[in-house]
């Protein structure tokens, strides 16, 4: 259905095409510079209209324009020209070099256009064919790996996932710290929607997600607190602005169509079982179908013998290993993007419509996802003085059966991951008997079948969002205006949830409905001022005040035990619950700011806002509700301010300091509360606290504070560049939920006294090592180190403790004077000289005895780097991308299970002679050797399995990211046909790891995006992904 | 133009900045309190808890441990002496947060709506209840400091020292008994275990204080007799009416019953059946059905053995099919509306047959023995009308085993360890204390006890790292957090 709308509407598309075309007369040419050497995406432009193109690869351009037309050609670092057509049909022209035009414009906050050299601190911004070549459904993993000091985990949630951006460091300990999202100057809410938990669930997606890679003009990255403070504490994170297409600069009508094509698999590379021993315990195979239904996991059997063995279902197979289960299991997934786009730009107005499908078949059989949205962005002059802009998406997403992560209840990757070898995978499927109900093949019944938990287990998100703005700028002089401008993002989800009739943990089966509803509106009004006051001295001047609003709200329905089989509604079941869930915030803000400038070589920016917080406010609060945060940037050109040596073609010192506030995340947290049970015992209402944290009332903002300071230099012609950024920031009084017992009757207690602090520095080197009329080689390398350390969390230097896995031995930690975000856990008990100590057990069994729980490692690595090339020969060009982390920690969760299952290598040795183990004894302190008879291997692995110590590793990794190879059609090619550009490109990812520390998992997979990051524990695995990326234009 | 864009600015500034955001961050979904009457229920909810800690601490560690049950599932721990930690600590990770962080403030509140003694009685018997099963199970546990995050700022609790609990449990029993009276006391309904009648409050009271000192017949034998006699002479539960329980309902499930409703892996344990096999006793088809069909045909009961896995099972008996084993008889016993039982007469009759033949105190030895088989075979009709068990066939049990005053202590013990069946927590507690029925240890490969019954359960694990001083106090006290130590009164 979808695709013949598609069809239809670039039908429509060519035939309009046809029509407009026809009236303009053809001019082509050659822009090259004074050498003669051709320059690639000169831009060239009818004067006096929006209509544009730029040159090719070869410096040739095409262009339709009026018979009277002057055509501006101008390219970076180059003279400006214009020249009268006259009737020609062959315009070729020189452009002259330009040191002193060495700069560009770049999107910086509230969406105003600024010269780079004004700029007092670090920006990157990313152009939308980086992000449109090589697609992922989430448009921001795109960004992974090119940006330094920006940390994209992706992690293992699926391809609906959610994806955790954390810019120079997290700075809040209990808080959000992913970036602000502004998308066409709103922001978005990125609320996560739900993820795993130690006792599993799925990924429900984030916000940001939503956005369509192919409608992405520019990503701007404010990583400063600087670049921020115009956002306010929403932004402490940094913000990410995200610019869409518009009709601007388009030649008259147009459309334009892409397409992409992915294809996932898994990388079974990763995984390196044992497969010479199967099924069994204590080194006996099942004797019957019982005996394998309670052996079930564990490889502790004999070594393979080919003999007849009984299975789960009963059936006796040899004993023998069977193959990779991991690849069996998993399907090849697919993900098609297309949209088709139209464009226009005429007198007084421009827009662009796009519409786009995005459908996913994820790896896991049965699930995957669709993603239709519609966008549409106008621009229109109301008058002289009056312009008014519309932008509008609406984007519908339906998820079906998100992956089950984590705890193992309906999670299909604990299977396929833990199997034993002699049993083929394809044995379990189908995943239901006759009658529905699951076949189970252990007697755990938290273990689900993986083909019930894939086809029988039902997970469905209906998501629809319509985010739109739109801003009215009234002009009063030139160098006066007033902008207003209003955005809404509505967000609704509703989303159902099946555990089925027949499952072995449930067997009456339960349905949950929800649906969730996110409103944000935030408006501004901003009167800004912009005047040369001498010749050289100028004044760029702002105030305005922004409110914000959210309003979140949750009804929840369910029903448990389903009364018929089969029908899987809520009025089926016997019994019921529903309730609901609603919060409000707001913020209210005034602000300012102030540029100064000289000479266009120095700058300096002063900016200021107050925010008052409703969720720091409460009636009979004495302390404040709102706080008032400065900025301070300098830029300084030295080489426009100074005499450089000829090889320096630009040099800018830049620096500033800049504080931003922010109050509680979440409302209601200041006073206790209670609540009411949904069910009367016998009648009798029930109700008890609701807060599972302990309250404080006397909350008041936090604050982050940052200096930065960086340098950009440009040299040899440009084909040289430096940019290197160093910074230093600290958050006080961080709201933070401290850890207490839970014999306190609360799970935490909220404290607003923790301090943090990141350091760190970034670099950007990029060159041009070849640059010639045919071929052409830019490298670039980024990099960035951050150091954060927890200061303080509350008087008694409390642990904040974040999430734990399954295994419940290990724990991400924030502990005072250590590292943001440690892996806490487990212990080998050693004794003075570093030897493990066992307590030998009746049988003689030497048991690692489990020492306190101490930290094991950071889970967020503190290096990250990029590497990439990009070549042009021609009209084909090829871009690769290695990308690079270093110094972090993961636990594995996978390596536990493996190891206490008996399907890790390293529990190979001694299962035939047993295994010589020497240690301290704990009861005599003395040391001993011993031999642990094979059938004794179960017991010893499974008491180190209780040692998260031997579980956590390196999580470095350095990993060839990214390959694409595309080729554009020669200009001359697309002379006689309708279209104007085409671009086809072969893409690839996530081909292998040039180096990896941790043994069979990815070290990227952890299975939640949230602050704890660290912890693996049977997320999807990892894939490889090959696609085909086709663009048109006419 | 200007004014306009000025005031509009003003406007904006000034007017919007915060106005309405303390009305704005009050929850409209949260009351600021609720009544003193719905916390008292609530707290008779969170007693009985939920299907997580009955199922775990409950079933799988101690029904197993005692031998009322067994299984070859492997995580069925308490089958085979191993350990995890997550089901160890689940009672304490569910009372606090619930039953004990809601008793503590709604004491808070009847102090402070300087309410009605009776009623601060009640409710002080609730929170000596919690803390007796909390303490028994662990040994020393946050009491004093325990719940009081809001009410006192006390986020990491000390841990007492059960001698100290123990007297401070009994001491508040004594007030708490003297504090009632007779009719009904200001809760009226919500007090949905006993309707708000203050006498059978009284004998609650008494009967606990009855229990409580009883078990520190070990460490304290004098103390133990003074604490029964006084709890006899304030006067004890005097028929099956005076059970301590919980009637659940459909929207509030018995948590027992719900683990039958989602595990199909218990069996009856062989010991128990035996048991009941040999006594000819009357409550075995009620108890006890076959997995297979539903049977109660006393042929076809058979007792699973504890402690060993399917190879195992089929190497020893030869059968390989577990269905053909006895289950608990979930036509009696599983429906979701079932009783909780906390106390009941049986087991104070049981007491008081022990204390007379201590003591020579509560009345005689016999009528006691005979009115507490009696009692524990008719209170099984709160489960089911079908569980009803005829007199005579009551008497003709009594006539085949009879109070045997040789051997009184282990046969009264033994009675109380099968009355107390599904009330796992007494049943352990009780079996440590008088060392009976004399329970043969399993000695599973890898257990983690060295083939002994566990004496305790283990501390929440987060505990130590968490609330690590208090954690380590409790540890030099009372020994290493491992199965095998001893609580305070087990010594």
């Amino acid at each position: 259905m979808n695709k013949k709308i598609l069809s239809f509407l670039t039908l429509v598309s060519l035939l309009f095409f046809q029509g407009v075309t026809a009236q303009n007369s053809t001019v082509t040419g050659t822009v090259s510079d004074d050498s003669g050497v051709p320059l690639p995406g000169a831009n060239v432009v009818e004067k006096g209209t929006s209509n544009g193109t730029s040159a090719d690869f070869d410096g040739n351009y095409t262009i339709n324009v009026g018979s009277n037309a002057t055509l501006i050609f101008s390219s970076l670092g180059y003279t400006t020209r214009e020249v009268a057509v006259n009737g020609q049909s062959t315009v070729s022209i020189t452009l002259a070099e330009d040191a002193s035009q060495l700069d560009e414009v770049v999107v910086t906050a509230l969406g105003i256009k600024k010269s780079t050299k004004a700029l007092g601190y670090s920006l990157t911004e990313v152009g939308g064919e980086e992000i449109a070549t090589v697609k992922t459904p989430n448009a921001i993993n795109s960004l992974q790996g090119k940006i330094a000091g920006v940390s994209i985990s992706q992690n293992s949630t699926g391809a609906s996932g959610s994806s955790r951006v954390v810019i120079r460091g997290a700075s809040s300990l209990s808080g959000n710290n992913q970036p602000l999202y502004v998308v066409d100057g709103i922001p978005i809410s990125n609320d996560n929607n739900g993820s795993a938990s130690l006792w599993g669930g799925s990924d429900g997606g984030d916000g940001i997600s939503s956005i369509n890679p192919d409608d992405i003009e520019s990503i701007s990255v404010l990583k400063g607190g600087a670049a921020s403070a115009l956002y306010g504490s929403r932004a402490s994170g940094g913000v990410i602005i995200i610019t869409t297409k518009t009709g601007q600069g388009s030649e008259g009508f147009g459309v334009e169509v892409s397409s992409q094509v992915t294809f996932d698999r898994v990388d079974t590379s990763l995984q390196d079982f044992q497969t010479e021993y199967g099924q069994g315990l204590r080194g006996v195979a099942p004797a019957n179908t019982a005996g394998a239904l309670e052996a079930g996991f564990n490889s502790w059997g004999p070594a393979f013998n080919g003999s007849s063995v009984p299975q789960w279902d009963g059936v006796s197979r040899p004993y023998d290993y069977t193959g990779n289960n991991v690849d069996r299991f998993y399907r090849t997934g697919t993900t098609f993007i297309n949209t088709v786009a139209l464009t226009d730009a005429k007198e007084g107005l421009t827009y662009r419509f796009s519409v786009s499908d995005l459908t996913n078949e994820d790896i896991i059989p049965n699930s995957g996802f669709n993603r239709k949205s519609i966008s549409l962005n106008t621009t229109a002059v109301l008058g002289k003085k009056l312009t008014q802009q519309v932008n509008a998406k609406y984007i519908i997403q339906k998820v079906n059966n998100a992956a089950r992560l984590s705890d193992s209840p309906g999670n299909a990757n604990v299977v396929a991951g833990l199997i034993p070898g002699n049993v083929n995978i394809n044995t379990l499927n189908p995943g239901a008997d006759e009658n529905g109900a699951e076949r189970q093949f252990t007697d755990n019944v938290f273990v689900t079948n993986p083909y019930f938990a894939a086809f029988n287990f039902r997970r469905q998100d209906i998501r629809n969002r319509i985010i739109a703005s739109t801003s009215l700028r009234y002009e009063f002089t030139d160098w006066l205006s007033l902008t207003g401008r209003v955005g809404i993002d509505n967000d609704v989800i509703k989303r159902v949830g099946v555990t089925p009739f027949g499952t072995g943990f449930q067997p009456l089966g339960s349905i949950s409905e929800q649906e969730r509803r996110t409103n944000q509106v935030d408006a501004d009004l901003i009167l800004a001022a912009n005047r040369d006051i001498t010749d050289k001295f100028s004044i760029s001047a702002l105030v305005g005040a922004n409110s914000n609003h959210r309003k979140f709200e949750t009804l929840n329905l369910g029903g448990g035990e389903f009364i018929v089989p089969g029908l899987e509604d809520l009025g089926n079941t016997v019994t019921q619950s529903r309730s609901r869930g609603y919060s409000e915030r707001k913020i209210g803000s005034i602000y300012g700011s102030l540029e100064l400038s000289y000479d266009r070589w120095a700058y300096v920016t002063f900016t200021g806002r107050n925010d008052w917080f409703s969720t720091l406010s409460f009636p009979g609060k004495t302390t404040p509700n709102d706080d008032f945060y400065p900025s301070v940037n300098a830029s300084l050109v030295l080489s426009d301010a100074l005499e450089m040596p000829e090889i320096i073609d630009f040099l800018k010192l830049r620096g500033g300091y800049s504080e931003v506030a922010g109050g509680a995340q979440d409302p209601y947290t200041l006073g206790l509360t209670y609540q009411i049970f949904g069910n009367p015992l016998q009648g009798q209402p029930t109700g008890n606290i609701s807060n599972g944290s302990v309250p404080n009332a006397n909350l008041v903002a936090f604050s982050k504070s940052e200096t930065e300071i960086g340098l950009d230099l440009r040299m040899f012609k440009n084909r040289l560049s430096f940019d290197l950024a160093y910074y230093s920031n600290e958050t006080t009084n961080d709201i933070v939920n401290v850890a207490t017992s839970g014999f306190s009757g609360f799970n935490g207690a909220s404290a607003n006294l923790g301090k943090v602090s990141n350091k760190g520095f970034e670099f950007l080197v990029s060159g041009t090592p070849i640059q010639t009329a045919n071929f052409s080689w830019n490298v670039s390398l980024n990099g960035a180190y951050n150091e954060g350390l927890v200061v303080a969390t509350d008087d008694a230097d409390s642990d904040v403790n974040l999430d734990e896995p399954r295994t419940r031995n290990v724990r991400i930690t924030h502990r005072v004077g250590e590292r943001y975000g440690t892996i806490v856990g487990v212990s080998y008990e050693r004794d003075a000289n570093g030897a493990i100590k066992y307590d030998i057990d009746a049988e003689g069994v030497p048991r690692a005895v489990e020492g306190e729980r101490k930290i094991l490692g950071e889970g967020v690595p503190p290096v990250t780097m990029g590497f990439t090339n990009s070549f042009r020969y021609k009209n084909f060009n090829m871009n690769m991308l290695i990308d690079a982390k270093f110094g972090g920690q993961i636990f594995s969760g996978t390596n536990t299970l493996l190891y206490g299952n008996g399907l890790h290598k390293n529990t190979l040795e001694g299962r035939e002679t047993g295994l010589t183990v020497s240690g301290i004894d704990n009861a005599t302190d003395l040391p001993f050797t011993t031999t642990v008879a094979p059938e004794d291997l179960q017991t010893y692995w499974g008491e180190i399995n209780d040692i998260a110590e031997e579980f956590v590793e390196d999580s470095d990794y350095i990993k060839f990211r990214q390959i694409s190879l595309g080729y554009t059609l020669p200009a001359k090619a697309l002379e006689n046909v309708f279209l104007t550009n085409v671009n086809i490109s072969l893409i690839a990812s996530n081909l292998f790891y040039i180096s990896r520390s941790i043994d069979n998992i990815d070290p990227e997979s952890a299975y939640a995006t949230g602050n704890s990051q660290g912890l693996e524990y049977f997320g999807l695995p990892a894939t490889r992904n090959y696609g085909l990326t086709v663009s048109l234009k006419f | 133009m200007k004014k306009v864009i000025l005031l509009l600015m003003m406007a904006l500034f000034i007017g919007a900045c915060d106005d309405g955001f303390d009305e704005l961050n009050v929850n409209p979904t949260k009351p600021a309190a609720i009544a003193a009457a719905n916390k008292l229920t609530a707290v008779q909810k969170f007693i009985s808890s939920e299907r997580y800690d009955n199922w775990r601490a409950g079933m799988i560690y101690q029904s197993t441990m005692m031998q009322h049950i067994a299984t070859t599932a492997g995580y069925w721990d308490g089958d085979k002496y191993t350990w995890n930690r997550g089901y160890a600590s689940s009672l304490m990770d569910r009372y606090y947060t619930g039953a004990i962080k809601t008793v503590e403030d709604l004491i808070f509140q009847l102090d402070n709506e300087e309410a009605p003694d009776e009623m601060k009685a009640i409710a002080r018997i609730l929170r000596v209840f919690a803390y007796s099963r909390l303490t028994d199970l662990h040994g020393d546990v946050p009491y004093s400091e325990a719940g009081k995050a809001v009410i006192e700022g006390i986020f990491l609790p000390k841990y007492d020292q059960q001698s100290e609990i123990y007297a401070d449990m009994l001491k508040e029993l004594e007030e708490s008994a003297a504090a009632l009276s007779s009719g009904t006391s200001n809760f009226g309904a919500a007090d949905v275990m006993y309707g708000g009648d203050q006498a059978k409050w009284k004998r609650l009271a008494n009967s606990l204080m009855l229990r409580l000192g009883l078990r520190l017949i070990k460490v304290d034998a004098a103390a133990s007799q003074a604490w029964a006699t006084k709890a006899i002479a304030g006067g004890v539960m005097t028929s099956n009416d005076d059970i301590f329980y919980l009637q659940h309902d459909g929207n509030n499930r018995n948590g027992i019953s719900e683990v039958f409703a989602a595990d199909g892996n218990p069996r009856m344990s062989k010991t128990f059946i035996d048991f009941l096999q040999n006594g000819n006793d009357p409550r075995l088809p009620i108890l006890a059905a076959r997995r297979s069909d539903g049977s109660t045909a006393a042929a076809d009961l058979i007792g699973f053995p504890n402690g060993l896995n399917t190879v195992m099972l089929t190497a020893m008996t030869g059968e390989e099919n577990t269905d053909n084993y006895a289950e608990p008889n979930r036509a009696i016993l599983a429906a979701f509306e079932a009783p909780m039982v906390f106390q009941t007469y049986a087991e104070v009759s049981f007491m008081l047959a022990e204390a007379n033949v201590r003591w020579g105190i509560g009345g005689d030895a016999e009528t006691n023995y005979n009115n507490g088989v009696t009692a524990a075979m008719q209170q099984l009709t709160l489960w089911s009308a079908d569980a009803a068990i005829a007199d005579a066939d009551i008497a003709a049990y009594l006539a085949a085993n009879p109070y045997d005053a040789a051997n009184a202590i282990e046969q009264i013990a033994t009675q109380y360890w099968a009355a107390t069946f599904l009330n796992e927590y007494e049943t352990f507690a009780n079996w440590r204390r008088t060392g009976f029925p004399t329970l043969v240890p399993v000695n599973f490969p890898g257990n983690e006890t060295g083939g002994t019954i566990p004496r305790r359960l283990t501390y929440t694990e987060n505990e130590a790292a968490v609330n690590a001083d208090n954690y380590q106090a409790a540890i030099s006290n009372q020994g290493p957090d491992i199965l095998t130590t001893r609580v305070w009164w087990d010594q």
